[in-house]
C-alpha cells in the first residue's frame, strides 16, 4: 500500500493530464447539476455485463466502465493495456500495474471540490475533513513539545474576574463568551489577524478578547484584572462608561457590536460597513437587505435570522421580511390585553394553545410558543397591503429562519414601561438540551411555497440539526435599581461551576437548572461545516 | 405462473429503474449520507477503523492493498451494521419508492 502517487499515473498525468478525471468525476462520481444526476443514472453500467456495479470503474484512457468484482475492468486493462482506472463510487485511481490505488494529490484535490459542490446541490452539508498541519504547523509543534491534556479534573479555563466597581454585568458577561466553544477554539487557534494599524492595536476588542482567552487558558488560578477590557468597553461603548449598575444585556450587545466592527479593523469600519451594504443589496437572494451581511467570527456564531410574516387579513397575502439578529428576546408576565382578543380565532396555527392575555409563562418553551405565535395587530395597526393597495388589519408573525451556532436567550426581568419600573422574578424553568424545530420557520403550516421545501422535508432524516445544548447562565440577584450578576459556566461536559466575580466553585447542573436566569446561552449541537 | 427466466429478467429490470431513479433525485447520495451518519453515532465506524489498523499492523502496510483490506473487513462491516440502521434506511427508501408515481 503506497500513500501517494505511482509512476505509472504520474507519467499519464504528463501525457494525458487531468482533464479525462476530471470529467469522468464531474459527470459520474460527484454529479453537481440536475442534468449530470441524469446522465449518470442512465450511463453508469458495465460495459460488459449491463449491470450497475458494484463497484464500477472508469478507464482513464478511453470510454470504458466495468465491474470490478466481476473483473471486467480488469479484463479490460489487460487486453486494452489501459492501465488506470477511477473508482465511481470514491474516486480514487486504481494502478492494475501496481495493483492498488494511488492517492495523488493534484487529482484529490480535483476530487474534494466536486464532492463540496455536489452535495450542496442536493442540499447536503459538506464532508468534514480533518485537520492536516502543513509544514509552518509541524515545525511549531517540534519546538513545542509540552503538551497540556484536559482531564475530568483540570481546572483548565477557569479564572475568577476581580470586580472593579460595579463591573460584574461585565464579569458575567466574559465568563459565558470565554466559554462558548465555537468562539473558544477560534481565539486558541490564533486565527484573529488584526487588520488594525500597529500603534491602535491595543484599541482593538478582538486583540483583547484574544489575551483574555490566553489569561483564561494558560492555568494560572489568580483572578485576572480585566481593567484593560473595562477601559476598551468605555471609549468604545461611551453609554457604559462610569461605575453605575449597567445591565448584563446591555452589555452583551455592546460588546458583541464592538468585536464585529474590530474584527474588520475600525480604521476602515465606514468603507467596510458601505461595502456589506452594497454586497447585501445584490447578492442577497432573499431580498432582505441584510444590514450586516458579514462573514466575521462573531457574525457566524451568533447571527440567527428572524422570519416576520405579515398575513392581510383582507387578502390573506403574506410578506415576509427576514432580519438578522443576535440574541432573542423574550417576554415573561401577562400577555398583552386586549389586542387581538377581539379576534381570538386569528391563530392559523393551532399547535399552540395559549391564548394571549392570559396566561404568564414559566418555561423557556413556553415563552418561546409566545414568541412565534401569530399576534393580530389589531385596528389601531392597519398596515398598507401591497396585494390590496389599501390599509388592513393584519397578523404578524415570528419565526426562526436560521438557527445562529449559539442561541442567546434574554428573558426581560427588567419591565420599563410607562410609569414603573420593575423586576419579574417568576422562576422560568428552561432544560439542559433544547430543540428548536417546532419555532423554525419551516415548521410554519402555510402554503406559500418554500422552494427548498424538497431539501429541508428530506433533511429532516438527520433530524438533530436544529438540537441546543446549554452552556452558561446569567443571573441577577436584586432588585432593578441595585443588585449582583452572577453566572454558571460550563467547563466541560456535566461540569458547571459558579462564577461570582473572583471567586468560582462547583455546581451541580440541578443547581443551574433551578436558578433565575436572566440569559441563557445555548450552542448547537451538530456544525455545518462549508 | 410467470416464467422463472421471464421473472428473473423483469426483476432486473425493476432494480434498474429504482436505482435510475435514486441517482436521478440525489437520493442515494441523500441515503449515503444518512447512513454514514448512522454509522458514525453507533461506532461502527471507529470499531471498524480498529480492525482495519489490525489487519495492517498484522499483514504490514508495505505488503497490504485495498483489496486485501476489502476482503479482510466486509464479513465484519456487514455484521457489524445495527438492525435499526437497516430498519430506518429501508423505511426510508420505501417512502422514496411510494413517493415516486411512475415506477
Amino acid at each position: 500500500m503506497t500513500m501517494g502517487s505511482c509512476e505509472h499515473l504520474q507519467e499519464y498525468k504528463t501525457t494525458h493530464g487531468t482533464n479525462s478525471f476530471r470529467i469522468i468525476h464531474t459527470y459520474f462520481i460527484a454529479c453537481s447539476s440536475a442534468d449530470a444526476r441524469r446522465r449518470k443514472a442512465k450511463s453508469c453500467v458495465c460495459h460488459t455485463c449491463r449491470l450497475h456495479g458494484p463497484r464500477l470503474h472508469a478507464c482513464l484512457n478511453c470510454i470504458y466502465f466495468g465491474c470490478y468484482g466481476a473483473k471486467h475492468i480488469h479484463e479490460h486493462a489487460e487486453t486494452k493495456g489501459h492501465h488506470l482506472a477511477v473508482d465511481m463510487v470514491h474516486g480514487a485511481v486504481y494502478c492494475f500495474e501496481c495493483g492498488d490505488y494511488m492517492y495523488d494529490e493534484q487529482l484529490e484535490e480535483i476530487a474534494r471540490k466536486q464532492y463540496t459542490k455536489s452535495k450542496k446541490g442536493i442540499g447536503l452539508r459538506a464532508n468534514f475533513s480533518s485537520w492536516e498541519p502543513n509544514e509552518v504547523e509541524i515545525e511549531i509543534l517540534r519546538q513545542n513539545p509540552k503538551r497540556r491534556k484536559v482531564e475530568i479534573k483540570s481546572s483548565i479555563g477557569l479564572r475568577g474576574l476581580i470586580n472593579l466597581g460595579n463591573t460584574c454585568f461585565m464579569n458575567c458577561i466574559v465568563q459565558a463568551l470565554t466559554h462558548t466553544p465555537v468562539l473558544r477554539d477560534f481565539f486558541l487557534s490564533d486565527q484573529h489577524s488584526c487588520q488594525v494599524l500597529s500603534q491602535d492595536a491595543r484599541q482593538c476588542l478582538v486583540c483583547e478578547m484574544s489575551r483574555l482567552f490566553q489569561e483564561f487558558y494558560c492555568g494560572a488560578r489568580t483572578p485576572h484584572i480585566p481593567y484593560r477590557l473595562l477601559h476598551l468597553v468605555w471609549t468604545n461603548a461611551r453609554h457604559l462608561a462610569g461605575y453605575e449598575q449597567q445591565d448584563a444585556h446591555e452589555f452583551l450587545i455592546a460588546a458583541l457590536d464592538v468585536l464585529h466592527r474590530h474584527c474588520k479593523g475600525y480604521s476602515d469600519n465606514i468603507l467596510l460597513s458601505y461595502n456589506s451594504q452594497l454586497n447585501a443589496g445584490t447578492s442577497d437572494s432573499n431580498g432582505s437587505g441584510n444590514p450586516h451581511h458579514c462573514n466575521c467570527i462573531i457574525d457566524q456564531i451568533f447571527t440567527g435570522g428572524l422570519q416576520s410574516d405579515v398575513t392581510c387579513q383582507q387578502c390573506n397575502n403574506v410578506s415576509t421580511t427576514i432580519d438578522p439578529i443576535w440574541d432573542i428576546s423574550l417576554d415573561l408576565g401577562p400577555g398583552p390585553p386586549a389586542g387581538g382578543s377581539s379576534n381570538s380565532n386569528s391563530s392559523p396555527n393551532s399547535g399552540f394553545t395559549n391564548s394571549p392575555g392570559t396566561y404568564e409563562p414559566t418555561s423557556l418553551l413556553e415563552c418561546l410558543k409566545r414568541f412565534t405565535k401569530p399576534e393580530h395587530l389589531g385596528s389601531s395597526a392597519k398596515i398598507k397591503c401591497s396585494t390590496c393597495s389599501s390599509y388592513q388589519e393584519s397578523t404578524k408573525q415570528l419565526t426562526m429562519k436560521k438557527l445562529p451556532i449559539v442561541a442567546c436567550f434574554h428573558l426581560k426581568r427588567f419591565e420599563h414601561s410607562t410609569g414603573y419600573h420593575k423586576k419579574i422574578s417568576t422562576y422560568v424553568s428552561f432544560p439542559e438540551e433544547l430543540d428548536m424545530t417546532p419555532f423554525m420557520s419551516s415548521s410554519r403550516n402555510n402554503t406559500n411555497g418554500y422552494n427548498n421545501q424538497v431539501i429541508q422535508e428530506s433533511s429532516r432524516g438527520l433530524s438533530c440539526d436544529n438540537k441546543y445544548s446549554l452552556f452558561a447562565v446569567v443571573n441577577h440577584m436584586g432588585t432593578i435599581e441595585s443588585g449582583h450578576y452572577t453566572c454558571f459556566i460550563r467547563q466541560l461536559k456535566d461540569q458547571w461551576f459558579k462564577c461570582d466575580d473572583h471567586l468560582i466553585n462547583k455546581a451541580l447542573p440541578g443547581d443551574v437548572l433551578n436558578s433565575e436566569g436572566y440569559l441563557l446561552f445555548y450552542h448547537k449541537q451538530i456544525l455545518e461545516y462549508d | 405462473m410467470a416464467d422463472p427466466q421471464d421473472r428473473k429478467l423483469k426483476d432486473a429490470q425493476m432494480r434498474a429503474t429504482i436505482n435510475q431513479k435514486l441517482v436521478e433525485t440525489g437520493e442515494r447520495e441523500r441515503l449515503k449520507e444518512l447512513l454514514r451518519t448512522r454509522l458514525i453515532e453507533c461506532g461502527w465506524r471507529d470499531q471498524l477503523k480498529a480492525h482495519c489498523k489490525e489487519v495492517v499492523k498484522e499483514k504490514g502496510l508495505e505488503h497490504i492493498t485495498v483489496d486485501d483490506l476489502v476482503q479482510e473487513i466486509t464479513p465484519k462491516g456487514r455484521a457489524l451494521v445495527p438492525d435499526d440502521v437497516k430498519k430506518e434506511l429501508l423505511q426510508r427508501i420505501r417512502t422514496f419508492l411510494a413517493e415516486q408515481s411512475n415506477i
